[in-house]
């Protein structure tokens, strides 16, 4: 089979790194591939893509030993500028890559630097356009876009290069469930048309493990895996079920007379996954006793006849009510674009509603600085870098406390448990500009609601964050919810809300299409549903995640309804 | 709404869905383009750079007020008087300082209108002087104005487009330097947010307390910036930019008259701006007695060359009418 791309023995340390950031790692990748790369924060997923292209250590610099051939050419010799025609990336930060101003500018950008006819460039830049549904906007300037558009943006740039080797870090992460289908769909049809080998580091493994042919686990920098899906989905059951689609891990807990052994096939999507549960002497699923509901609180932040947006003439909502009450996890979801993270800035004053009111705590937001509502509401944005201005955490955490005027005597429990909580302590006397994207997240979330605000506001709180981190923030959301708390936050992460929420409003470009139980607003849902309510609808009405049932055993299937 | 239904809604979107009226409105915008901004970039350049030249070698007061003028009309035709007000702002305080400077700092005047003798230095005020600074700041509105004008007119892609005609990399340099501001604006404006989120207090208390409050803030500003500029370099890289030879992509536009009438007036407005000059048609002098003010602004060579300045400002106008009136038969006989 011929090679496009060969790594060996790649041992790599960043020139400000203490340790490697990949470590003898050797592989070879052949012609339309679809390689998935999944592994923890921090395991090396972004550096390895980075050396398909030659940006490590070419661009980077620091310390590379081994040696990395793409299409022929050693990248210590060519650099990314050589291997643009033959090597496409995307990079994690979809607004931090763009050159040019307009989309159509953009996605023409690379095509202009391949020296190609201007009449060739314009039709590759309108089939890139098209294949990402992005021809309507391709007048618009870049500083307008969503971030989930400006991610499909990023990769039209690539796409329309036809590279021969397409690098993806984490492309879905900002996009919803329809958008993501859409693209990975886009992605797999050029590979399977062109040939070309698509290299997809992801950690919503369930979008994408169903369309890669083999998978690479990263651990530490070292190449742990290298198998096909079903050989990793039989390894993850044991080592890492926090990797495995929700089915798959669903499946992985059959009884041990029904589960696969080495040998045996674990589903990895929903078609898989039902035709094994019809298949002859499967063992059945039974509703699990489920747990109290959660009980309501007073109402937090009501939201009445708002007309929000940023130009009067087209505005994003209008007429919206929405009211959050302590003890709730709500989370917003919608299609990209559609004014979540709009609405969101407004439920503490940073931006103020065309018409409406909004309350927050029963005070008229009108009346409230930002920082005087900050007491109240706790609002984390997309960007945990933001928040920090200071060189340890410890200070930061100290300075929103002392910005609050929190009363001297009740500072120290307050960080003790802030601390306790979102697990910092190994991170105080660091400085948090340096710290890996999930302990940003992490001590950003600290940072604002250390105070223990009534209602907390977080928007994409789990993009880039891997599945432990993400099982780890769900749990703490329910908690501070069961301890009265509210928390409104933004995602398209189904599988996420399923776990976190309590209370799901689904946003449409009219209004509020569905608001209640995350159990009633998935279920039936085509895009906006889990894997395991897909599967189990019409058996198990309300069924979102593969916790809430449970396989009947031998005995039980004895014993009878 | 069932699930599926209000599903299938966010796939397809409805008649009246805000996606479709936002890309309605894209489409819009970008075909009603008034004023300069219905040029082709060049197009639009030549009559900037007409404006500029007219601002220089006007030096009669009047003539010079005409370009003034017709510069802000270029802005308001061209829907971004909004957008010069930042470069007013700079402008106009610079322009009458130097209306100021010159008018008690030009000697030769014989009108004199008051006089102050301050050691070695005599400061006099003149009718001459006074129409000279008049004048000056007029001049100098004008050439800053009409290049304010090109940059909020000719978008930054196409003002990489325009370079990459002389040089490509000075183009994509400018352009990236013309976009840098915005986005530390943007960028500052967020870090603002998430400090003020956090409850510190930006706004309150007086200039100093306010600016120390904000100080902390630069060190986050520069580092994301660092960052920012690292990923375009690399982002850059790894899109070919360096690689050797590029071109210059001109994207499929309709090319209407209004383009061919401003080239063409441009070109007669050069030759008339230097046949004027080399002629001596726009000669005026304000020392030490002022020429007559009223014969220039009659002279034919002066009255041609404000018809080709003002030329491009009637097509362009002229082409949107015809436009729209085009675009609404149509409707009209669909309704």
């Amino acid at each position: 089979m011929e090679t496009l791309v060969r790594l060996e023995n790649v041992t790599y340390t960043y020139p400000d790194g203490q340790r490697p950031a990949l470590r003898d790692v050797s592989l070879t990748l052949g012609p339309a591939e679809i390689v998935l790369v999944v592994g923890a924060s921090g395991s090396g997923k972004s550096t390895l893509l980075r050396c398909l292209n030659g940006l490590v250590p070419r661009f980077h610099g620091g310390r590379f030993a081994g040696r990395v051939e793409v299409l022929g050419r050693d990248t210590r010799e060519a650099g990314p500028r050589e291997l643009a025609r033959g090597v496409g990336l995307v990079f994690q930060d979809p607004e931090s890559q763009a050159v040019a101003g307009t989309v159509e500018r953009e996605v023409a950008f690379g095509l202009e630097n391949l020296a190609l006819p201007s009449a060739t460039i314009t039709r590759l830049v309108e089939e890139a356009l098209v294949s990402t549904g992005l021809s309507h906007l391709r007048h618009a300037p870049l500083a307008e876009l969503s971030g989930g558009e400006l991610q499909r943006v990023a990769l039209a740039a690539v796409l329309a290069l036809q590279p021969h080797v397409i690098a993806l870090d984490e492309p879905t992460s900002q996009l919803d469930p329809v958008g993501s289908e859409d693209l990975l769909a886009a992605v797999r049809r050029l590979s399977e048309d062109s040939g070309a080998t698509v290299v997809l580091a992801e950690h919503r493994v369930e979008r994408c493990l169903h369309l890669a042919t083999r998978v690479l686990v990263l651990d530490d920098g070292r190449l742990l895996r290298d198998d096909d899906p079903q050989g990793f989905a039989r390894w993850a059951a044991r080592a890492q079920p926090d990797w495995l689609p929700p089915v798959a891990r669903l499946f992985a807990r059959r009884p041990a007379a029904a589960a696969p052994g080495d040998g045996g096939v674990l589903p990895l999507t929903v078609k898989e996954a039902r035709k094994a549960l019809a298949g002859d002497g499967a063992p059945r699923l039974r509703r699990r006793a489920p747990g109290p509901a959660p009980s309501r609180g007073a109402p937090v932040l009501e939201a009445s006849a708002l007309t929000i947006g940023y130009d009067p003439d087209l505005p994003l909502f209008e007429d919206l009510d929405l009211t959050v009450h302590g003890g709730e996890v709500v989370a917003l979801m919608g299609e990209n674009g559609v004014g979540k993270s709009t609405l969101l800035r407004h439920c503490n004053g940073l931006m103020r509603p065309l018409r409406g009111r909004v309350l927050l705590c029963g005070r008229d937001l009108a009346r409230l600085t930002v920082a005087e509502a900050a007491r109240d509401c706790g609002y984390l944005g997309q960007n945990p870098g933001d928040y920090f201005v200071r060189e340890r955490l410890a200070d930061e955490l100290a300075a929103t406390l002392e910005a609050l005027a929190v009363p001297r005597e009740r500072r120290a429990a307050l960080l003790a448990e802030a601390v306790a909580g979102l697990d910092l302590a190994p991170l105080l006397e660091r400085d948090p500009r340096g710290l890996s994207g999930g302990e940003r997240t992490r001590a950003a979330l600290a940072t604002v609601a250390c105070h223990q605000p009534a209602l907390l506001v977080l928007d994409e709180p789990t993009r880039g964050t891997d599945p432990a981190h993400k099982r780890d923030l769900a749990a703490r959301l329910r908690a501070r919810a069961e301890a009265g708390g509210a928390v409104l936050l933004v995602t398209h992460d189904v599988e996420f809300a399923a776990l976190a929420a309590t209370r799901v409003v689904l946003l449409g470009s009219d209004g509020v299409l569905a608001d209640g139980a995350p159990s009633a607003v998935f279920d039936g849902a085509l895009f906006f549903s889990t894997q395991v309510n897909r599967l189990l609808r019409h058996r198990l009405p309300g069924v979102l995640r593969e916790d809430e049932v449970e396989w009947e055993t031998a005995t039980d299937a004895e014993a009878g309804p | 709404m069932s699930a599926p239904a209000h599903a299938a809604r966010l796939v397809h979107g409805g008649p009246a869905s805000r996606p479709a009226r936002r890309a309605a409105a894209l489409r819009a915008a970008h075909r009603r383009r008034a004023g300069l901004r219905r040029l082709s970039p060049a197009g639009a350049a030549a009559v900037c750079s007409g404006l500029a030249a007219a601002g220089l070698v006007f030096s009669h007061p009047g003539q010079a007020a005409v370009v003034l003028v017709l510069t802000l009309a270029y802005g308001a035709a061209s829907g971004c008087l909004r957008r010069l007000a930042p470069f007013a702002l700079v402008a106009v305080p610079v322009a009458l300082l130097v209306a100021a400077v010159n008018a008690v700092l030009s000697p030769g005047g014989l009108d004199v209108l008051a006089a102050v003798t301050l050691g070695p230095l005599r400061l006099q005020v003149s009718v001459q002087s006074l129409w000279w600074a008049l004048a000056s700041s007029c001049r100098l509105l004008s050439v800053s104005l009409a290049a304010a004008l090109f940059t909020v007119v000719v978008g930054p892609d196409e003002q990489v487009g325009l370079g990459a005609r002389l040089s490509p990399r000075a183009g994509l340099v400018f352009s990236l330097a013309a976009r840098l501001l915005p986005v530390l604006h943007r960028d500052a404006a967020r870090i603002a947010d998430a400090q003020r989120a956090r409850g510190v207090r930006l706004d309150e208390g007086r200039v100093w307390r306010r600016a120390a409050a904000r100080l902390p803030l630069l060190s986050c500003l520069l580092v994301q910036s660092l960052e920012r500029a690292l990923d375009v370099a690399a982002a850059m890289e790894s899109r070919g930019y360096g690689a050797g030879a590029r071109t210059a992509w001109r994207p499929l536009r309709p090319r209407h008259r209004a383009d061919l009438v401003a080239g063409a007036a441009v070109v007669a407005l050069a030759a008339l701006l230097a046949g004027g000059l080399l002629l001596g048609r726009f000669r005026f002098t304000f020392f030490p007695l002022l020429d007559p003010l009223l014969p220039p602004l009659s002279d034919r060579w002066w009255l041609a060359a404000l018809a080709a300045l003002a030329l491009p400002l009637a097509a362009t106008a002229g082409t949107r009418r015809r436009r729209a009136a085009s675009a609404a038969a149509p409707a009209a006989a669909a309704r």
